[in-house]
């Protein structure tokens, strides 16, 4: 089983590579299970996660977002995060897809 | 972002439209799905990528093929289940094992059942626990269907599906057509690995819990509802039913075999054991629920059996066997806060114990009586005297003994609550209760108990600190506590308390007010208002002695040969007077009792000098009161001088004697001494005629004059212990003695228990007095509420006289009519039920 690091390293499909805090991307329960270290899968070994239906663009604001949310986790009255109108509708699937 | 848009029904719209494009074949998918799944059961996971399989689940999801990939998991791990994972169980279960029940069991050894069963009980679990890990892998990949697809349409998450296809291929399914399932046979091996564990023999605790564990994971339906586990629903029920029928044998048995202490032990070190299994095999659940089965089958089943038994609780008690009895107080306390063998058998005990106390106490007053009784018929009288003076002593004695045995009783029974039944409410209430009524039933127990603290007042404090003191005062009360007629105990202390205060027996006056002022505290101001009027008689007598003597030195007259006077003025309300004139009657003749005595008693002028002189100091001082001599109560102090013998001094003796004794011996005095010739005599006639002292009294103290050795003034002739009519008595010149004072005893004087006539004027007074109590208290209420039905002034008579004493419903309506008749009262003719008026 693989040792439990501090940071964790997502990919999209067109191979952009975002190295992030564990605690931040385990905001999403699909990521948290992924790097569960009881499950076997090979995700949680090597500590990597490829997203094949994420491109860089929609994968960097997913990111963004998970350091927004941790970063504010305990605050009150909280500025909306500034998103790119073009990238609503693929941000909102992400947002289904991975359940956070 | 689910901060943004939380994931819904109306949203997954769009992100299918959005989809539309990326083309989904759906068997292709399943086939990815199935081949990951194979891995995973084979814990080969480790070259799958999570999000992959993630990825293809959330697209049939999204493809609206939820419904259709759900049934294909199902139908993957039913078959994976069905065939893999029970064919393997099945292999591991041997042939006797299968068949579930008795007879598979008689078949191998308990070794071979025990290895057997483990080796299934492990396969059993080791399947579940891989089950468990797989359906957690497939769950979390297949996250997306469970949160979106099952969801919406209400259907169990793939994960309770699972474990419910688990107890449907596992458990429920039969080992081969017609043969028991696995559950059956899972319940019967656990059940048969605890009886191995009770009989003491060492079996895996580990794996068992594991099994449970996995029932309590199991649930009846697929809806999962919390009271349905399987555990529950059908483990549980077996085995409580099993270690019912185990423990009701193995009770039986063992109240067959052994005793009762034993049992006990036994019976806690089941519950024990049985707890301690729960945790260590079982489910916690589970530890209220045999507990009340071992509590049933081995306790409050058996409880009467248990107490009853040779061993039980009578023979605990009989040899102060305290850690057993705290042990069946414990066993009963589990079952039943109330107790009710437990006590039941106590007071059983408690009454018998009292009963042959109280029968002792009779068989030893009665049996010197008869014997008594029996001389009587010798006809040798003076046997008979004698025979009969032993009786009082030893019937006192057996009042002593009484008091003390119940005494002791008590304090066993206390010793008893507070070391074996943790000083528990019920129990020493019952316990108190059962005393009351052995106190109660015995008839003599208000006069044994006042003869107790006479006999403690007399003789019992002498020496003794004053610690030893409050503790005897202690016990007398404690007794006192449960007697039921507190007025006869009154009229017993009030007659004994009497006799110590006039004839200065008591060792201290201050232990005797002490005494009252506990009685004062326990039984209320007005049943110590008497005795406490008698302590102030006494107070104000002896004042009046005083001022008497310095009324006659300051007269001037000081005659040397004057008698001096001590003097009790008693109040005759107050004192119960009748008590020495009772006592006095016993043996008379009867024509004598009618006529009172001490009026006609004649005083020799020296004396009735002072008596008068007394009279009118008193009538100076208080007009309008009446004395009346109560000589029979009195004594007095002589100074006797005897003629000198050859060639000695006269001897000069104090003498301390009776009034009547002092009546007779002055009369000798008066007869000319004639040292020539016969000494002067008096018939017993002369004497009676001369001092008119009543038969019976002249008859006791000329016998302490003449026939007791050490104080023998007088010589009798005929020479016998009988004083009979026509005996001729007359002063003993030789009278020798080598103490200087000497006190003339005077036969029963003492405080003794009463003979049946005694006792019977007693009960008699007693009776009268019970009926003006009750007469007063019917008065009483109904003076305050002018109307009353009958039942209502019953139940109110009965509760304002219970301080005192019981009385009986027949008393209480002879009094009404005795009120109706004296126009105290009257019926009311139009009521309802019987009721009546006060008449004002």
């Amino acid at each position: 089983m693989a040792s439990q690091t501090d940071y964790v390293t997502l990919i999209s499909n067109d191979d952009f590579s975002f190295v992030v805090q564990r605690s931040a991307a385990c905001i999403s329960p699909a990521i948290r299970k992924m790097l569960d270290p009881q499950s076997m899968f090979m995700e949680a070994k090597t500590n990597t996660i490829r997203f094949d239906n994420f491109n860089a663009l929609v994968l960097e604001k997913v990111c963004e977002y998970f350091y927004y949310n941790e970063r504010n986790k305990d605050a009150r009255d909280v500025p909306d995060p500034e998103l790119p109108t073009e990238l609503v509708l693929e941000l909102l699937m992400a947002g289904d897809y991975l359940d956070c | 972002m689910a901060v943004v848009i939380p994931a819904g029904h109306s949203k997954t719209n769009i992100f299918k439209q959005g989809l539309n494009g990326a083309d989904v074949d759906f068997d292709h998918t399943w086939q990815v799905l199935e081949g990951a799944f194979k891995e995973i059961h084979t814990k080969n996971a480790s070259a799958l990528s999570f999000e992959e399989l993630y990825r293809n689940a959330y697209k049939i999801v999204l493809k609206k093929k939820g419904e259709e990939l759900y049934n294909r998991v199902a139908q993957f791990e039913e078959t994976w289940l069905g065939q893999t994972v029970r064919g393997d169980i099945v292999k591991n279960l041997s042939a006797p094992l299968m068949l579930a029940d008795g007879t598979g069991r008689a078949l191998a050894t308990q070794t071979e059942r025990r290895q057997a069963g483990e080796k299934f009980l492990k396969s059993l679990k080791g399947a579940w626990e891989d089950h468990q890990v797989c359906m957690g892998m497939l769950t979390d990949v297949l996250m997306y269907l469970d949160r979106v697809y099952c969801t919406d349409y209400r259907h169990p998450s793939i994960f309770a599906k699972s474990m419910g296809l688990f107890r449907d291929q596992i458990l429920r399914t039969p080992v081969k057509p017609g043969m028991a399932t696995l559950l059956q046979i899972l319940t019967s091996i656990i059940l048969d690995q605890i009886a191995m564990d009770r009989d003491g023999e060492a079996v895996d605790q580990f794996i068992i819990k594991s099994n449970v564990y996995m029932l309590e994971g199991l649930y009846e339906s697929d809806q999962e509802v919390e009271d349905e586990k399987l555990y529950l629903r059908s483990f549980e029920v077996d085995f409580l039913r099993s270690s019912a029928e185990f423990y009701r044998e193995e009770g039986e048995s063992l109240l067959r075999e052994s005793d009762a202490g034993t049992y006990c032990r036994h019976a806690k070190k089941r519950i024990d054991e049985e707890n301690g299994r729960c945790r260590s095999m079982l489910s916690e659940a589970t530890t209220q629920k045999i507990q009340r089965v071992v509590e049933d089958e081995l306790i409050r089943h058996k409880m009467k059996g248990l107490i009853e038994m040779d061993t039980g609780v009578a023979h605990m008690v009989e040899n102060d066997k305290f850690a057993d009895l705290n042990l069946v107080f414990d066993l009963e306390a589990r079952v039943d806060p109330k107790k009710p063998e437990l006590t039941k058998a106590m007071q059983k005990i408690i009454m018998e114990m009292g009963t042959s106390i109280n029968n002792n106490a009779i068989a030893a007053s009665q049996a010197p009586a008869q014997a008594s009784a029996a001389d009587e018929g010798d006809d040798s009288k003076e046997k008979a005297k004698a025979g009969s003076a032993k009786a009082i002593n030893q019937q006192t004695a057996a009042a002593l003994k009484w008091v003390e045995e119940i005494l002791a009783l008590k304090d066993r029974f206390d010793h008893v609550t507070k070391v074996s039944f943790t000083s528990d409410q019920m129990v020493s209430t019952s316990i108190n209760r059962s005393m009351a009524d052995v106190i109660n039933t015995f008839a003599r127990g208000s006069e044994y108990i006042s003869l107790f603290i006479d006999d403690n007042m007399k003789k019992g404090i002498k020496n003794k600190s004053e610690v030893e003191i409050d503790a005897t005062l202690d016990k007398s009360i404690t007794i006192l506590r449960y007697l039921g007629d507190k007025d006869v105990f009154e009229t017993y202390y009030k007659k004994h308390l009497c006799k110590r205060l006039l004839l200065s027996k008591s060792q201290s006056l201050d232990v005797e007010k002490q005494m009252i002022s506990r009685m004062k505290i326990e039984l209320g101001n007005s049943f110590t208002l008497k005795l406490e009027a008698m302590f102030k008689d006494m107070t104000l007598s002896e004042e009046l002695t005083n001022g008497y003597r310095n009324h006659v030195k300051n007269l001037g007259d000081v005659d040397p040969q004057r008698v001096d006077l001590g003097i009790n003025v008693l109040t005759a309300m107050t004192w119960p007077l009748e008590a020495f004139k009772g006592a006095s009657d016993q043996h008379s003749d009867g024509n004598d009792s009618s006529r009172p005595q001490s009026q006609h008693v004649i005083f020799p002028p020296s004396i009735d000098r002072v008596r008068l002189g007394f009279e009118r100091f008193y009538s100076d001082k208080h007009s309008g009161r009446k004395l009346t001599w109560q000589s029979n109560m009195g004594d007095a102090d002589l100074k006797a001088t005897f003629p000198r013998s050859k060639g000695g001094k006269p001897r000069t003796h104090d003498i301390n004697c009776s009034t009547y004794a002092m009546l007779i011996l002055l009369l000798f005095n008066d007869l000319p001494s004639d040292q020539t010739g016969p000494p002067a005599s008096l018939s017993v006639e002369e004497i009676q005629a001369r001092t008119n002292i009543p038969w019976n009294d002249l008859k006791r103290n000329l016998q302490s004059l003449a026939v007791a050795p050490k104080t023998r003034f007088l010589v009798k002739e005929p020479m016998s212990r009988d004083i009979k009519a026509g005996d001729v008595f007359s002063y003993n010149e030789g009278f020798k003695s080598e103490f200087i004072k000497i006190k003339v005893g005077v036969v029963s004087a003492g405080n003794k228990v009463e003979g049946d006539r005694e006792r019977k004027e007693t009960e008699k007074r007693n009776n009268d007095s019970r009926g003006f109590a009750v007469e007063a208290a019917v008065v009483r209420i109904m003076k305050q509420r002018k109307e009353l039905p009958h039942a209502q002034l019953l139940t109110e008579t009965l509760t304002q006289l219970s301080a005192q004493f019981k009385p009986d419903v027949g008393m209480i309506k002879k009094r009404i009519e005795s009120l109706i008749e004296r126009e105290y009262l009257e019926r009311l003719d139009d009521a309802p039920v019987p009721a009546y008026r006060y008449l004002a």
